[in-house]
């Protein structure tokens, strides 16, 4: 998914020009609506701007108030992190299992692999409602059938340790882009890989370690990297689902930066917040990509090592 | 190939003309007047489903009276104050907009004395005097009262019933309400006598400790020595120790939703669900919020106003706007989902001796004279923030903290 | 061995039916919870059966949102949007796959940077500049800021490097100019692939809340997320109707997604996926 092998343009392009103009429109995209606010918003980091009345400049106190004085900086970007570590795994696995399912010669794959593609298309908005109303502890559909069958469950979205729990179901919930990407990965191993493999008398288990696995490395590098990107910017769950309850055991980073926008009114304050939030990400996808160097195999390498 | 570059260049065409007629078939709001001359007034209201729709007819009514003003209604629904605050920020507010949180908003909105002097005294002596005191901040209005609540219980009539147990009347106790929620509460069928938020808002909140002789902060704004007094922690013990003994469990939302379900006896909130309960089939009553012992029965009022923007470029047309929003007519005409603010549509109304909305005004009386620590504080919705994450760690099931050691560490 | 063979299949079944209930359970409760007025939502035990009130929500749910109008909104928004970003990212994959020019390295680093940008960093920036320009509460601040979408870039620069350079070089000695090129030779045999970007935007626009809750205040205009998100948090949600609401913005969604599935598979991996 990631890199395959470029090949060279056979020509030399005589006028120059060209692949700017096709570059041009984002060009201006880019410059107008990403570059142009994302320096504003460092430059309103420097500023005690609230919503009313002048901005002031304060120099880099609210970054000193981020990290020194505001205890809830700390304490939401834990639970994110504790979030982003809960979720990025467990969604990895769950999206390769079901991978894995819908590429199995069995009758009637396809309609499997769209009915597990649906959670995906449904808004944020919608699937907080549908699931607050299954984790609500006392009417929710949930906890009816737990009882059914004699569990009494958990009170999801009162008790702070399942609140979490709730938000990282609902979010697994629409793992099917990721399970699509998979699946078009794995499809597009050669068989004659798995005959091969097979006729040195390796099992299943072992031709999936030995064979999918490392061909699919390039994917799960995607995958981990826009994973770990959704679940540190996660909002819209946590706003509408939680609110960032109970005990503000959902407060997430994202909910934090809104609130101080939008609820205390301190743009300054939540400008440095968000980019500090950027920074972060900056920095985590580099040394996802740098640790890369050590699980990820190109398809050169593989060709290498491999039995053709 | 002809064919398909046909096809291509057909949909580039159609890409294109849709998307200029998307910039010229939309108007921006901030137009200064609309194409018959008339001076455009943004009107933003929090109010969703039917009520906007009631709105929009009374706007109707008002845009076909009047010749100068055109009265467009916004309508922002949950995130009424995130598009505020939005609106203020880019000097694009609303010229008017319903408001309750006055002391968050204050340096936006245009003070209404001079204009509300115009009018006279009479005008200004029709509406309620506490509710004055919910729409000014620092001795200057800055809003006009349209609408009201005072919080009483909404107990279950069938419930009552069932156990052959007497309906609450004003005056009575906490003692009392604890010894009926005792009664009323049945393991078997999951009924429980009484239920509150298990994450109150401390706006609502400070209405019990008023009742108890207290409150959250005195008037230089201090927590200390007054949110963990003694009889604010009495009064947070008292709500702990109903839970405690199992006759009152903590809701998610408001409570409503338990009471909905018809398997709760009492709740406490404002006038918001007297319909919605009647739709949902529960038979209830209401009645005045028990008094403490040697305290009074008294309740936060929720209050809603309509305020200018500062920013507005029409303020005598918004505030001509302001005054039919508020008028007789227009209280009249809401009869049906709010409660009258002016004394002579209540008396006109005989809404005071009404079994149901008379609780309302009875409370509404008996609360003049406190006021909430919002309009205190000088960055409520922090602190409003951090007494919630209190509130909450002394009654979540999870943690239920000693209300003394939880208020004494909130003070710190 | 045979044996083997049918215990494994049943065992992958019973995996694969497992994931079906909870994929379309939470869907069922949706159409459930659309059908019931909001007491009988809250009742012990839960109700698991479809009841009358679906036409009762739903004519309440007109009158105070006019569905109709939200629906046009929610559809034009995404429709323009996608037809014009599939373009953009289509022309920009091209010049990324096919061309060598000063700077492209650069540029394409720029575009995976601006993937992990935090929407709530140029959040209060842009809203400012939509202002300026007196472009709140209209479709082209929805439009507009998105349109450049790093991510279908990335994806059409994937697929246009499966396209040989001898197509373009025929053309190019038959002397066609480069757009021509472009309009005629490349977009015609990348379909598969805009067909999936397309699919990919238009669901992207579709569910998008937080920059059109912001920049959109009346009724009038309001998308479907909007909409459903000023329904929540209200003292007074009324259940039944919230879930409609939710019904009503999923349904479309899901259908246009099946009738479409076939390119958007196909294409989302430049047709490394044979049917």
């Amino acid at each position: 998914m990631l890199k395959k092998k470029e090949k060279q343009p056979s020509f030399t392009l005589v006028r120059k020009r060209v692949p700017y103009l096709f570059i041009l429109p984002w060009i201006i995209g880019f410059l107008v609506f990403t570059l142009g606010p994302l320096g504003s918003s460092l430059i309103m980091s420097l500023f005690d701007w609230p919503i009313t009345g002048e901005a002031k400049f304060i120099g880099l106190n609210n970054f000193t108030k981020m990290f020194t004085a505001d205890p809830q900086f700390y304490d939401s970007l834990v639970i994110t992190f504790k979030f982003a570590a809960i979720f990025v795994p467990l969604n990895l696995i769950s999206a390769l299992v079901l991978a894995l399912l819908i590429t199995q010669p069995v009758k009637g794959v396809k309609i499997f692999r769209t009915i597990f593609y649906l959670p995906a298309v449904v808004s944020g908005v919608a699937v907080s409602i549908i699931w607050g109303w299954i984790f609500n502890s006392e009417f929710g559909v949930l906890n009816y059938l737990l009882s059914l069958i004699g569990i009494e469950g958990p009170s999801w979205l009162i008790d702070p340790k399942w609140a979490i729990v709730t938000i990282v179901i609902a979010s697994a919930w629409g793992v099917g882009t990721m399970m699509l990407i998979f699946y078009t990965d794995i499809k597009g191993i050669p068989p004659e890989l798995y005959e091969a493999a097979s006729i040195d008398g390796a099992g299943p288990l072992r031709q999936f370690f030995n064979i999918t696995i490392p061909t699919i490395t390039p994917t799960i590098l995607f995958n981990v990297i826009t994973s770990v990107i959704a679940a540190l910017q996660q909002l819209t769950l946590v706003l509408l689902l939680t609110g960032g309850g109970p005990l503000k055991s959902t407060y997430f980073y994202g909910l934090f930066v809104y609130n101080n926008a939008f609820k205390h009114h301190q743009l300054g304050y939540a400008s440095a917040n968000a980019w500090f939030m950027f920074i972060i990400i900056l920095i985590l996808t580099m040394l996802i990509f740098k640790s890369s160097s050590t699980w990820v195999f190109y398809e050169a390498e593989m060709k290498k090592g491999g039995k053709k | 190939m002809k064919l398909s570059k046909m096809k291509l260049i057909l949909l580039f065409t159609i890409a294109l003309a849709l998307l200029l007629s998307a910039c010229n078939s939309t108007k921006s709001n901030s137009d200064e007047a609309t194409e018959d001359g008339k001076v455009k007034i943004r009107f933003a209201t929090w109010d969703v489903g039917n009520d906007v729709q009631l709105q929009q007819n009374l706007i109707d009514e008002f845009n076909a009276k009047n010749e100068k003003i055109k009265v467009v209604l916004e309508a922002y629904g949950g995130e009424y104050d995130t598009k505020i605050t939005a609106g203020i920020g880019a000097k694009d507010a609303p010229d008017v907009m319903y408001m309750w949180n006055y002391p968050q908003y204050k340096d936006a909105l245009e003070p209404l004395d001079s204009y509300i002097d115009k009018n006279g005294e009479e005008y200004k002596s029709d509406f309620y005097e506490s509710l004055w005191n919910y729409n000014s901040v620092g001795g200057e209005t800055l809003g006009l009262p349209v609408g009201y609540t005072t919080h009483v219980v909404y107990y279950n009539k069938d419930l009552f019933d069932e156990k052959g147990l007497e309906y609450p009347q004003a005056g009575w106790t906490w003692a009392d309400l604890q010894e009926t929620a005792k009664k009323l509460t049945n393991k078997d069928k999951k009924i429980t006598g009484f239920a509150f938020p298990g994450k109150p808002d401390p706006y609502d909140f400070e209405m019990y400790l008023w009742g108890n002789g207290a409150s959250y902060v005195d008037s230089d704004g201090k927590l200390k020595g007054n949110l963990n007094s003694t009889k604010s922690i009495e009064t947070f013990s008292l709500f702990q120790d109903m839970l405690k003994d199992g006759y009152a469990i903590t809701t998610e939302g408001s409570g409503d939703t338990e009471m909905k379900s018809g398997k709760v006896g009492m709740f406490i909130n404002g006038a918001w669900y007297l319909s919605p309960l009647k739709e949902a089939g529960i038979n209830y009553g209401v009645v005045e919020v028990p008094t403490f012992e040697n305290g009074k029965s008294v309740s936060i009022v929720s209050s809603s106003g309509i305020a200018m923007s500062k920013d507005s470029k029409h303020k005598e047309a918004a505030f001509e706007f302001m005054k039919f929003w508020t008028g007789k007519e227009a209280n009249k005409e809401r009869i049906a989902f709010e409660l009258p603010v002016l004394k002579s549509v209540v008396e006109e109304e005989k809404l005071q001796e009404d079994p149901v909305k008379g609780v309302f005004y009875s409370m509404l009386e008996q609360s003049e004279g406190y006021t909430p620590a919002s309009f205190i504080t000088e960055n409520w919705s922090q602190v409003s923030e951090n007494l919630g994450f209190v509130f909450e760690q002394i009654f979540n099931p999870s943690t239920r903290v000693d209300p003394k050691k939880a208020l004494n560490e909130a003070v710190k | 061995m045979v044996a083997k063979k049918i215990t494994s299949k049943i065992i992958i079944y019973i995996l694969l039916i497992a994931g079906v209930v909870l994929s379309i359970a939470p869907f069922y409760w949706m159409i459930v919870g659309s059908t019931l007025p909001s007491g009988e939502i809250f009742r012990v035990p839960p109700k698991l059966l479809p009841g009358d009130y679906l036409a009762k929500n739903f004519q309440t749910l007109n009158e105070s949102l006019g569905i109709a109008k939200i629906f046009w909104n929610s559809l034009f928004i995404a429709l323009v949007y996608t037809l014009v970003s599939t373009l953009i990212s289509a022309m920009a994959g091209y010049a990324f796959a096919k061309f060598k020019f000063k700077g492209k390295n650069v540029f394409f680093f720029i575009i995976l940077c601006t993937l992990m940008i935090p929407s709530q960093v140029t959040l209060i920036p842009l809203f400012e500049m939509m202002v300026t320009f007196n472009w709140l509460n209209t479709y082209q601040a929805i439009i507009l800021p998105t349109l450049a979408s790093p991510f279908a870039i990335y994806l059409m620069r994937q697929n246009m490097k499966a396209i040989p350079d001898s197509i373009m070089e025929a053309s190019r000695i038959d002397g066609a100019g480069e757009l021509k090129i472009f309009f005629t030779v490349i977009l015609p045999v990348t379909r598969p692939a805009m067909a999936a970007v397309g699919i990919f935007l238009f669901m992207s626009q579709w569910n998008s809340l937080l920059w059109p809750l912001i920049t959109l205040n009346s009724k009038e205009m309001f998308t479907l997320p909007v909409a459903l998100s000023s329904l929540i948090g209200m003292a007074r949600i009324d259940y039944g109707q919230l879930m409609l609401g939710t019904t009503l913005s999923t349904i479309p969604i899901m259908i246009f997604f099946l009738l479409l599935q076939k390119h958007f598979i196909s294409g989302i991996l430049g047709g490394s996926v044979k049917e």
